[in-house]
């Protein structure tokens, strides 16, 4: 894994994210993928709606399992990336599914909303390097 | 909810131990769902190679061997019809495990009809009780 992980890749996947602080120290798949199979870019909704959660190479395991390649998704809603090296916060725009939920239903006020996945290691705390998705924006009507 | 879920679980566990004196069957989360995102029954798929999306609704993924009351994992039955309800599911090239907590996996199929099932399994590859199944879809390899 540490071969993978040369000066090059690390800032290329630095360079990447805009927010990005340093990352956790759980070791992520290489090709891991993380998406949001639903609602798409740009995509009109009525609230509530269904999002469901996209995750390739890696597998889903609730938070405080202690198990490589896997972790679990958090939901940002409204909101740039958090640090990347430290606990992912908590609150209603920083969503965790520590039960190892791949789907959830939300409820937004109409307007505008930005979503974007982050996956956590068993202590809530991102990927070396980071496992996030695009951020996408959506309308809800 | 986890009162609900607690006492469902007594509940189920009651009637279970009555029924199945040897085996502890997890019971299912009310509501719990499996399905298959994609593809869809019916669906032609060309060259045979996809990927599956494996779909859960009010329960969470965890790896095989994780207890945790309202999760479990994955097994894709392939051309298969439903395994034996109280033991643990077969592994082989037809009921595909997905004990690292997988949701997605990379399929490839051969040229025909083919049946997709998902059955849920608990920490020791059992069903839940009552089962947590999908829909058994049909995909067609040219």
């Amino acid at each position: 894994m540490l071969r993978f992980l040369s000066a090059a890749s690390l800032a290329m996947a630095l360079a990447a994210l805009p927010a990005a602080g340093r990352a956790g120290s759980t070791p992520a798949s290489k090709d891991a993928y993380l998406y949001i199979g639903w609602p798409i870019d740009g995509e009109v909704v009525k609230s509530p709606f269904k999002v469901w959660f996209g995750l390739r190479n890696m597998g889903v395991a609730p938070a405080g399992v202690d198990k490589p390649n896997t972790g679990h998704h958090h939901l940002l809603i409204d909101t740039d990336l958090p640090p990347l090296d430290e606990e992912i916060p908590n609150n209603r725009n920083h969503l965790h599914f520590g039960n190892g939920q791949t789907e959830t239903v939300l409820e937004l006020p109409p307007g505008r909303h930005t979503l974007q996945l982050l996956l956590g290691d068993k202590d809530h705390v991102p990927f070396d390097p980071p496992v996030v998705s695009r951020r996408i924006t959506i309308t809800v009507r | 909810m986890s009162i609900r879920l607690v006492t469902f679980a007594l509940l189920v566990g009651g009637i279970g131990s009555a029924a199945l004196p040897a085996a502890a069957v997890e019971p299912a989360p009310p509501g719990a769902k499996v399905y298959i995102i994609w593809p869809k029954s019916g669906q032609i798929i060309t060259g045979g190679k996809f990927w599956l999306r494996m779909g859960l609704r009010n329960m969470g993924v965890a790896p095989a061997g994780i207890r945790k009351p309202g999760t479990g994992h994955h097994h894709l039955l392939i051309d298969a019809d439903l395994p034996p309800a109280g033991e643990p599911i077969p592994n082989n090239r037809n009921h595909l495990h997905f004990g690292s907590g997988q949701t997605e996996a990379r399929i490839e199929l051969p040229p025909g009809r083919h049946t997709l099932q998902l059955v849920l399994g608990d920490a020791d590859h059992v069903p839940f009780e009552p089962s947590l199944v999908s829909d058994r879809i049909t995909v067609i390899v040219p």
